[in-house]
Parts: structure tokens; C-alpha cells; sequence
């Protein structure tokens, strides 16, 4: 079974939220409630040198998926491909979910009473397109999605000085 | 991941049962991207970046994708409409594009008759890339005065490097600079003139060296391998102490110099009036780290600098842009590959030729608003702001009746907001051309209903320098509104004009063309063009200035009877020219970050943008928070002498505790009263036009540099 994951290579990543708003766009998600998140850290002092950096919080898609564990109502499956989605009709609005992501990941939709996170764009994913956050929207090229271990390779790959990356 | 491909349009259209798909160039800022616009029941559902375009590489911007929500905006102006009431009552009627554009022209005749053309100031902001039909309608009208941002935004480095070089070098990101300075620009965020956050990213992925001139911690001085932190305003002394280093330490380009170069004598004894100890002194950055910075950028090959409109905002402005050209051209970085280039576009009919600058009769240029004070905008036809209100509100040299401004929204984002407010009050008859009833627009007599990018047909980036026109494409139709070309182009007949315009603007398109032997349908069919690329053309021709060299002393600023050579003057407000206010306003407030999201003052009622930066926030060091008592995250008043806003206040230890940051060009569109929130946190009400403070050639605002007092907003018991 293929396996997909979403890694963002935080080093690179200017801050521009592109990838914010190309989720709005996909999946329609209401005002106040973010799927991908670009934080600021910083400025503050790293290895003895003032730092700045963004780090964009999205779900982790776990091997071990607290949320999954959590859900009394069983709303929140990890796929075979190691996708984790929520489904909206099952979600109570417990906030069981919110509370056991370690990752601070799941946002709620108070207007509708449900737990929200990014579902890796799977109904994308499942149509054989990548999500809208990964499909090359980032002027930076940090966010990968696919295989981990390949995606890894890249990201070494380009730290080393050298890929042009333009196409999977 | 054989089965997945970027942007894979044909499944798109599949899944979600698109109609169409029609590639595009977007304009939500002054980049332009190669766009996929897909098209659902006649309306615009998705917008995704095009692969194949060479800009941007199928990257976006969020702006971009926001279109989608500017176009369907509830708010959106559909039709014209005249004001009812007095000014700023917020009374509209819907009116005829027929009525609206008779009267317009009615107008303009009538002061054109009684007061002469020069009554009327034509004006546009940063936006729809209109500025060559409206300098074409200006100049056939017999006006000279056209209102623009050029006289501290991008007209600068146009007018500066042409007396130079001839033409603006553009860094040749293709080409992987083996350094790059980044001075004063964020364009990861700000995508500038010519540029893409993008490619930079890229050449740094490759292995580019980084040097960032900046007084804040940006993401790229984070990244950077040396990042000079300058005292704001300061930046002709640092390049001038840099340029002393790699002169002294005989780290220049011989060949260049002996070569290609003008005045090099006395250019090295202008820059030797600048020792590293004294440049110390006055960036407050460390001779070493000067050293350092000079050293790498002189000594790696090719390296290339990226400047912006930030060190144009000053009072050095043409000197900054100076002393940066002589960096980029005495390390024999011009027209390299990999360095900065001076492109050639495409054989077509250039914006100068089309804006039909040769058509203004001689005595109407000598007319042009303060075209005797600031002489090196005047020769570009280009005028500072301050003329124009002046002209209005005092009636010298001559009364101005009529604005009518096309995608320009003064009260914002010009300095001195108040004067500027006072002679929109004032001035008998103005036309805006807008999306929005903004805080300028509420003040017009007739406002028309600007077309977006996605509702015209257009050549993309011909204005440019970076070598490339790309097709935009007209996707659909909303309500009556109409492009800026097409209004004018209807507007000129009827002023009388006609015989200089077409029957409809496509011919006019076909008309920018034609040199090219195509018309505009076969055009639109092309992806793009680029014009022929060559590398170290001066070596054959030299450059296109008076000397045919690159003037380091230049010819043309010592006719107009200005200092040749590049000189650092301190900023009109700061500790050391103003000690006495200093102990008043402690602060160096510096303005105009770049947000995410927003164009100027563009944005703010986009929800998708919104949401990415809800309040106008100003950043203060947590050092100087805590002595003004001020925490994260409260509102605060910033203080100018010429007044005060409020802001919200973040605490960001990545720049000097005197440096306060504030952000520009802020109203608030959901405040549905006609004035918008245009004075509260509006930082061009604390900013000054004062002649005497702008730039002595290029008639540059200073509004980047000023001195603030900040305090909390305690009385609101807003925490």
C-alpha cells in the first residue's frame, strides 16, 4: 500500500501563508478556523544567535494518532495509506479530539459544532491530485506530500544545494 | 509519486467538472503570475499557478488566490454612480455609463477651456497596470501633471538608473547569483516590481551566499550569512563605507572601471569621505560587519543586489539607489549572467511610445507641477504629491479643478494624510476608478466601476523591465464594470481625441503589437514572449547615456544642477538632526512593513486576506515595551508631531529597542460609515511632505524614517 504523508521543511518556508489561503479555497473552511497555520518563532535567541523562523502547524497525520483514540464516537480513522481523516456527519462536538491532539492541530468549528483539521485533501488525494496546500503553490517548494522516505530524500537533497525543485 | 503531477489540469477539470480552464496573468500586485483560471457555471472557482509560466514557476501568492474574492465582493462597485449628498456623506446614485463618462467629459473641456489642460491632474496608484493608457489620455489632453507613486516607487529606480546605465538591471535569478544582497526588500512577501519571491528562493536553494541590509529581522536576515542591521535612513552611508572598502582593498572590477565606467576619480574621493569609522558612526553597524559584508559581495562572482521601494521613501532616495548601482556596476556585476540585467523587452511599442510623451507640447511641459523643484522627476514626467494638494488648496502656480484618479487611494497611502483629505474636500470636481467606495473614492463626484484582471483583455508586464509580456485574458464579465483602458478609450472620443485611440481597445492592444507583426488574438494564443537576451551589450555599444559609460558621476543630475555624486543626508527627523525633538519623540518609527495578503491598501475586505492579519500592527522592542508599559497585543497610540493612530501593538526583539515598526495604508471596510476608520490607524497622518524633506531631485516622501512617541491606549480599557 502506497503511504502519504505531508512535511513541510520548516527551514525554507518564508511565511508568505499561501498554503493558508489555497486550503481556504479547496475546502471552503469558515472565517477563524485555519487547517495549516504559519507561526511565527522568534525573534529570539538560538544557539547563542538571534533567530527567526516560521513553523507551519498542521495535522501530523501520527502512526499513533491520539485523536483516533480519543473520538468515543469513532469519527476519526487512519486510512490504510496512513491518511488520518475526520468525518464531519459522525463528529459530536465532544472536543475530546482538540484536547489529546499533542500537536495543538484540530480547530473547531463552533458555528457547527465539529472538530476540524486537515484531512490531507483526501477527497484530492483519492482522485489522484495532491492537496491544494502541496500542489505547488509554495514559493518556497518547502511542502512535500507523498512517499515519507522519498520526501526525505528531497528535503536532504536540497539542503545539500542543488535540486532544482520544480515537478515531483 | 508517479501518479500524482503538479497542477494536473486535466484531472481538475474532471473531478470538479470545470467548464474551462483559461491561463491568465494576475495583478493583485506589481508582479504578474502566470495563472490557471478554472471556470464553473460562468463564474471563477478555482485559481492555481501556472506550471509553465517562466515568472513564478506555478508558485502564487495569496493575493492571487483571493481574487476570487475581490471579483464577487458584496461591496463590489457594479455600476457608476454619482454623489447626492456633500462630500463624504456617503449619498450615491446609480447613474449610466453614458451619463457618467458625458459628464466627465464635459468637465475636462470646460476647465481645459477656462483654466488651461494643466487643471487638471490625472492620477493613478500602484495597481491594474494602467499608467500607459493614462499617460497617453494626459498627454493628448494637453495636462502634465499626472499624479502617480513614481515619485518614491519604482519612478526612482526607472529615472535613476536610465541617467546611469539606461535602463534598470534586473537580477538574473535564472541564472543562480552566486550572492545576493537583499537591501531594504522583503520580496517573499512583497513580490516587487520585476520580481518574484520565487526565483530568489530558488537561487538561494542552489547555494547563493546572503547579505541583508536591514534594520528588522526578516525571515531572509534570519537566513542570511551576513545581515547589516542599519539604523533607518541611513543606507547611502553604508553603501558608500562598503564601496570604500572594496576600493581601498582593491576589490573592484578593473576592467569595468577603466573601461566602462564615468567620473571614477572623483567618485573614489567622494567615497573616501566615507571611512569606515565615520560609516560606523552613522549606520550604527560595525566596521567589521561592513567589512565583512563588502568583502563577500565584492569577491563572490556573479552576485547581484536586490533593492525595493523601501530606501526609495527617503530622503536619500536617489542617492540610495546610486550608491547601490555603483556597488552592482564596479564589481562588473552589470549585464553579467547571474548578476543584474539590463533586458530587453519585446519589439513592440513601448509604454513610453504608447503613453505618447512626444504629443505634450513643449509649453505644457514646462507647466508640470514642480517639475523646476524636483528636476529629475520633472524630466521623467513625474510629480510629487504636495504640488498637487498645494495647487489645489492655495491656487499656485495655478489652480487645479479636476482630479480623477484611477486605482489611487491618497488618503492612505500618501504622506500627510490630513492635507491630502483637505484638498480632496476641496477640489471642484474629482472621478475615481475603483473596486471599492474607499475613504478617496466617498470624497469623488463620480465613481466608475473598475474592471479586475480577471475582466480584461491586456499585455501583461509590458511596463516591464525583466523582458517578458504575457497575455491576460479576460475570464468573465461582472456587473458594468469596465477596464481602465477601455474607459479611457471611450472617454478620448469623447473629449475629442479620437483620432488618437481605436473603436474599441483590442485594436489598441494590436496597435502595442504591431511592431511584433501580431495582433492581439494571435498573441493571446502564445504562452508568452520573451525579448531577445544578450549579456554585456555595453561591450559593443556602450550604455545609453550621455557619455555612453556608466555614470558613476552623472552628466545628467550636475545639468540639471545637482550634486553628480552620491552623498548621505541625515534623515529630515532623527537623534542626531533633530537632538531636541529626539527627547520629545524617543522613537524611530519606521513604516511600511509588508503583510501577506495585503496590497497597500488594498485587501482589507477580502475575508480569505483578512484573516491572514486582522489588526494594523506596530512593532515594538519588549525592552521598550516594558518601559512604556505597553504589552502584547494591546492597542497603543503612536505619536508623531503631526499627530495620532492607534495600532496593535507585537513585541519583536529582532531590531534596535529605539526602532518602533508600523504598518501602512490601514482603513477598515467593514466600518460602513463613509469615512471608513481612514484617521485612526491611517500612519500617513504622522507622516510629513514638507518640500523641504523630500528628496532635492526625485521629489521622494520621507515617510519611512520619522521620530514617534508610543504609549498605551489605556483609557480604553481595551486589555
Amino acid at each position: 500500500m502506497t503511504k502519504y504523508a505531508l512535511i513541510i521543511d520548516h527551514t525554507s518556508c518564508w511565511g508568505c501563508k499561501t498554503c493558508e489561503v489555497a486550503c481556504k479555497q479547496e475546502n471552503g473552511i469558515p472565517d477563524g478556523i485555519k487547517l495549516i497555520d504559519v507561526l511565527e518563532d522568534g525573534p529570539k535567541i538560538f544557539d547563542g544567535k538571534l533567530d527567526f523562523i516560521f513553523h507551519v502547524n498542521v495535522c501530523r497525520h501520527c502512526d499513533e494518532p491520539s485523536c483516533v483514540e480519543s473520538c468515543p464516537e469513532e469519527a476519526i480513522e487512519r486510512r490504510d495509506d496512513d491518511i488520518v481523516v475526520i468525518d464531519d456527519e459522525k463528529c459530536t462536538g465532544c472536543l475530546l479530539c482538540v484536547e489529546a491532539c499533542p500537536y495543538d492541530a484540530i480547530a473547531f468549528d463552533m458555528e457547527n459544532n465539529v472538530a476540524k483539521k486537515c484531512n490531507l485533501c483526501h477527497h484530492r488525494v483519492d482522485n489522484g491530485l495532491i492537496p491544494a496546500c502541496a500542489d505547488n503553490v509554495c514559493l518556497a517548494h518547502c511542502i512535500y506530500f507523498g512517499d515519507p522516505d522519498e520526501i526525505q530524500r528531497r528535503i536532504n537533497a536540497k539542503h545539500l544545494g542543488g535540486e532544482r525543485n520544480i515537478m515531483p | 509519486m508517479a501518479d500524482f503531477t503538479y497542477a494536473n489540469i486535466a484531472r481538475e477539470m474532471e473531478v470538479y467538472g470545470y467548464e474551462s480552464m483559461i491561463k491568465s496573468h494576475c495583478r493583485m500586485c506589481h508582479g504578474g503570475c502566470g495563472v490557471l483560471v478554472y471556470v464553473k457555471n460562468g463564474k471563477v472557482a478555482k485559481i492555481a499557478g501556472d506550471p509553465d509560466c517562466p515568472i513564478n514557476h506555478g508558485t502564487l501568492c495569496s493575493k492571487a488566490i483571493g481574487s476570487i474574492q475581490l471579483v464577487y465582493h458584496p461591496d463590489r462597485l457594479t455600476c457608476p454612480v454619482k454623489r447626492t449628498g456633500p462630500k463624504g456623506s456617503g449619498k450615491w446614485q446609480q447613474i449610466s455609463w453614458d451619463e457618467a463618462l458625458e459628464t466627465i467629459a464635459e468637465k475636462i473641456l470646460q476647465y481645459k477651456k477656462s483654466f488651461g489642460a494643466e487643471s487638471v491632474v490625472m492620477g493613478y496608484g500602484t495597481g491594474r497596470e494602467n499608467e500607459a493608457v493614462i499617460y497617453r489620455f494626459a498627454n493628448l489632453l494637453g495636462t502634465p501633471n499626472v499624479l502617480t507613486a513614481g515619485h518614491f516607487c519604482y519612478g526612482p529606480r526607472l529615472a535613476t538608473t536610465i541617467i546611469t546605465c539606461g535602463s534598470n538591471p534586473i537580477v538574473d535569478y535564472e541564472n543562480h547569483p552566486k550572492c545576493i544582497m537583499v537591501w531594504g526588500n522583503n520580496l517573499v512577501i512583497s513580490n516587487p516590481d520585476c520580481y518574484k519571491g520565487e526565483p530568489f528562493s530558488q537561487a538561494l536553494d542552489a547555494g547563493a551566499k546572503l547579505i541583508a541590509v536591514d534594520p528588522r529581522l526578516t525571515r531572509i536576515a534570519a537566513r542570511a550569512d551576513v545581515w547589516l542591521s542599519l539604523r533607518p535612513g541611513s543606507d547611502t552611508a553604508l553603501a558608500l563605507g562598503m564601496l570604500n572598502v572594496i576600493i581601498n582593498e582593491d576589490l573592484y572590477d578593473k576592467d569595468f572601471v577603466e573601461n566602462h565606467v564615468h567620473g571614477w576619480e572623483a567618485f573614489v574621493e567622494r567615497v573616501n569621505q566615507y571611512p569606515l569609522s565615520k560609516v560606523e558612526q552613522i549606520t550604527w553597524v560595525p566596521k567589521e560587519k561592513i567589512r565583512q559584508g563588502a568583502i563577500l559581495f565584492a569577491t563572490t562572482k556573479p552576485a547581484a543586489i536586490q533593492w525595493g521601494v523601501a530606501i526609495e521613501q527617503q530622503i536619500n532616495c536617489a542617492d540610495n539607489n546610486r550608491s547601490l548601482l555603483a556597488l552592482m556596476g564596479i564589481t562588473g556585476n552589470i549585464d553579467a549572467r547571474g548578476g543584474q540585467v539590463l533586458f530587453r523587452a519585446p519589439k513592440i511599442r513601448n509604454v513610453s511610445r504608447f503613453g505618447a510623451h512626444n504629443m505634450l507640447p513643449k509649453e505644457q511641459v514646462e507647466k508640470r507641477l514642480g517639475g523646476n523643484r524636483f528636476r529629475l522627476a520633472g524630466n521623467f514626467a513625474i510629480i510629487n504629491p504636495k504640488c498637487v494638494w498645494d495647487a489645489i488648496l492655495e491656487e499656485a502656480p495655478y489652480p487645479v479643478k479636476m482630479l480623477f484618479l484611477i486605482s489611487s487611494n491618497p488618503v492612505m497611502t500618501r504622506a500627510n494624510a490630513r492635507q491630502v483629505y483637505r484638498a480632496l474636500e476641496k477640489v471642484e470636481f474629482m472621478v475615481v476608478s475603483d473596486f471599492f467606495l474607499t475613504p478617496t473614492a466617498e470624497l469623488a463626484d463620480i465613481v466608475l466601476p473598475a474592471a479586475t484582471w480577471l475582466e480584461m483583455d491586456y499585455i501583461g508586464d509590458f511596463w516591464k523591465r525583466h523582458g517578458y509580456i504575457l497575455p491576460r485574458r479576460k475570464v468573465i464579465q461582472v456587473g458594468q464594470c469596465r477596464s481602465d483602458h477601455e474607459m479611457l478609450n471611450d472617454l478620448a472620443h469623447r473629449v475629442g481625441q479620437g483620432e488618437y485611440w481605436w473603436e474599441t481597445f483590442e485594436q489598441g492592444l494590436d496597435y502595442i503589437l504591431e511592431p511584433m507583426g501580431i495582433t492581439w488574438q494571435e498573441f493571446k494564443k502564445m504562452e508568452y514572449i520573451r525579448g531577445e537576451l544578450k549579456y554585456e551589450k555595453y561591450k559593443g555599444k556602450g550604455f545609453s547615456t550621455p557619455t555612453g559609460k556608466f555614470e558613476l558621476y552623472s552628466t545628467l543630475l550636475e545639468k540639471w544642477d545637482y550634486d553628480p555624486l552620491p552623498r548621505f543626508r541625515e534623515p529630515p527627523e532623527s537623534p542626531y538632526s533633530t537632538p531636541e525633538l529626539f527627547q520629545k519623540y524617543p522613537y524611530i518609527l519606521i513604516t511600511g512593513r509588508r503583510q501577506p495578503g495585503f496590497f497597500h491598501s488594498e485587501n482589507r475586505q477580502l475575508p480569505w486576506l483578512r484573516e491572514l492579519h486582522k489588526d494594523p500592527t506596530v512593532e515594538i522592542h519588549p525592552e521598550a515595551a516594558e518601559k512604556e508599559g505597553i504589552l502584547e497585543g494591546d492597542w497603543v497610540i503612536i505619536e508623531s508631531p503631526r499627530g495620532k493612530v492607534r495600532q496593535r501593538a507585537k513585541l519583536f526583539a529582532g531590531m534596535d529597542p529605539q526602532i518602533v515598526s508600523a504598518e501602512h495604508a490601514w482603513w477598515f471596510p467593514e466600518k460602513k460609515d463613509p469615512g471608513h476608520g481612514w484617521e485612526e490607524s491611517n500612519i500617513n497622518i504622522l507622516t510629513d511632505n514638507a518640500y523641504k524633506s523630500c528628496d532635492p531631485a526625485m521629489g521622494a516622501t520621507h515617510v519611512r524614517t520619522l521620530l514617534c512617541r508610543i504609549y498605551p491606549e489605556k483609557h480604553k480599557g481595551n486589555r
